[in-house]
């Protein structure tokens, strides 16, 4: 049986954000608002913001695309809901494909357990079974280079050091559909380089990335396309020679 | 690796539509039943390292537990001990269960919202992590009761089928209110406290560490009509010898109805707005 080609597909895609300020949630105040009644009604429901607006994308095997735009422009949201994590509120995503988000590479990580929990923790909540686990373990720690740390609460690390089992733990599930909210670049300088050599080849097992980038250079090295977000409202998705002028748009 | 490769989100479509998105989430969950268990194995792990005896702990705090209140209040009560202690025992783990899923669910969501925020896990597969977690708890203290029905000889007597009915009925209930509790703390953030406030008044208003029979029979209704007593009963009385009565299963049916048809109904349509909750 072969599986659907790889492809992300959004129609009219749109997402908006009910912002529940930290007083909002308060049950008194809730309570207050409908005794009150129309007192504040006018703050009642005004709270939402559109983080994506009738977002069109199609997306197929082979296509990386660069997500550029300014703080807030909802690039983040976008690959969240690429991600199945934020449901839309109108129009559809239809992604084919295992997709694994490399969003926030502390996922799932719990500083009490030991590095080696931790690396099957993240496996679990990707995907795997604790038997391919098993099998990627020795990879994985070999990759993370932190030794007989492994064994050890992971909040006994350094900085570097939880950043170099995070981004082993997170990378080691292959995926067909790749999200990414900057490029991640972890470690040191010794570490940067073998890491950027395995997201590399992560990305070519791919069948489609999504990289929300700032950096220009980067987005020229590892995309094809691009598209720009502009207050939720997307650029068509342009060949990446075009990205001096969609930037200047 | 065969999860979530095939991923369809739209926008509200109508009630029915949510419904059957809910149902979806709750057979995703069932189909990857083993990561809730992962987690709630995780989890249990985690509490208890770096301390030598590890979970046994729980097992020993609960053990202090129940001598301390057989042996003092068998006293208070004038019952013999021999009769006492094996209540006290049942009445304190199964109702530490229920009231142990309950205050956990408060923080069912919240404490998932790393992970739910950037995967499509089914949002029930934490439910039931929450549940596991606190039946992993009752394994453990399954060693204080067996030590107590062998101890006082009622071992015997003890009716287990009849039991292990009682504790599904206990468990499907807990696993609603779980639930339910999850959803609205996510949302409200008073709710725990209302919450807790809610299960320790019923840990004094339920026949938990004083025998029933010591109540007049005018305030029956606190026992008739009090959820709690219904799903203690419906454990502690088989495995103490006694009968119960049917009209507390009919009860904890007609609760856990009623109460899953709500709370689903909560999460069909609160369900996508969850994940903004956190």
């Amino acid at each position: 049986m072969k599986a659907p080609p790889v492809s992300i597909s959004c129609q009219d895609l749109t997402l908006r954000f009910p912002v529940y300020g930290v007083d909002a949630k308060s049950l008194k105040k809730h309570l207050a608002k409908i005794t009150v009644g129309g007192k504040l009604a006018r703050s009642h429901g005004a709270t939402e913001v559109t983080a994506l607006s009738n977002l069109n994308l199609e997306l197929k095997a082979g296509d990386r695309l660069g997500l550029v735009g300014h703080n807030g422009s909802g690039k983040t949201t976008l690959l969240r809901a690429l991600s199945g994590a934020y449901e839309p509120d109108e129009g559809t995503i239809e992604v084919q494909g295992h997709v694994a988000a490399l969003l926030d590479l502390n996922l799932g990580i719990d500083p009490t357990a030991t590095g080696f929990d931790n690396i099957r923790l993240r496996g679990r909540i990707a995907g795997l079974s604790s038997k391919e686990i098993d099998q990627r373990l020795p990879e994985i720690a070999e990759f993370s280079g932190l030794g007989a740390f492994l064994a050890m609460p992971v909040k006994t690390y350094s900085a570097g050091m939880q950043a170099r089992l995070a981004f082993a733990a997170a990378t080691a599930v292959e995926a067909d559909v790749l999200l990414m909210d900057e490029w991640i670049a972890v470690g040191d300088a010794d570490f940067q380089k073998i890491a950027h050599r395995r997201l590399l080849k992560l990305v070519e097992r791919a069948g489609i990335l999504v990289l929300a980038s700032h950096d220009v250079e980067l987005l020229r090295l590892y995309c094809n396309k691009v598209m720009r977000l502009e207050g939720g409202v997307a650029s068509a998705v342009t060949p990446i020679k075009n990205l001096d002028e969609l930037m200047a748009a | 690796m065969d999860t979530a490769t095939h991923m369809l989100r739209t926008g509200r479509r109508g009630a029915l539509f949510e419904v059957q998105m809910a149902l979806r989430d709750l057979r995703a969950s069932l189909q990857r039943i083993d990561l809730a268990w992962s987690l709630a194995w995780h989890d249990v792990v985690s509490r208890y390292r770096g301390s030598i005896l590890g979970p046994l702990w729980i097992t020993i705090s609960m053990g202090v537990m129940v001598l301390g209140i057989g042996l003092l209040w068998g006293e208070v009560f004038r019952v013999s001990v021999h009769d006492f202690i094996p209540f006290v025992a049942l009445g304190i783990v199964f109702f530490g269960t229920v009231t142990g899923t309950i205050n956990e669910g408060c923080d069912t969501f919240v404490q998932a919202a790393g992970m739910l925020s950037q995967t499509s896990l089914p949002m029930f597969t934490f439910v039931w992590r929450t549940v596991f977690r606190n039946l992993i708890n009752l394994g453990h203290h399954l060693v204080i009761v067996l030590a107590v029905l062998v101890y006082f000889g009622s071992w015997r007597t003890a009716n287990y089928p009849v039991a292990a009915m009682g504790l599904i009925f206990l468990v499907l209930n807990a696993a609603w209110l779980s639930m339910l509790v999850a959803i609205v703390s996510a949302r409200f953030r008073d709710i725990p406290q209302i919450v807790q406030s809610i299960t320790q008044a019923a840990a004094i208003m339920t026949p938990v560490f004083w025998p029933p029979d010591r109540i007049p029979a005018r305030y029956h209704l606190i026992l008739d009509l009090n959820p709690f007593y219904h799903l203690l009963q419906a454990v502690r009385a088989p495995l103490m010898g006694l009968g119960v009565a049917p009209h507390t299963y009919l009860f904890l049916a007609g609760m856990a109805v009623v109460g899953w048809a709500l709370t689903f109904s909560l999460f069909a349509n609160t369900r996508r707005r969850i994940v903004h909750y956190l």
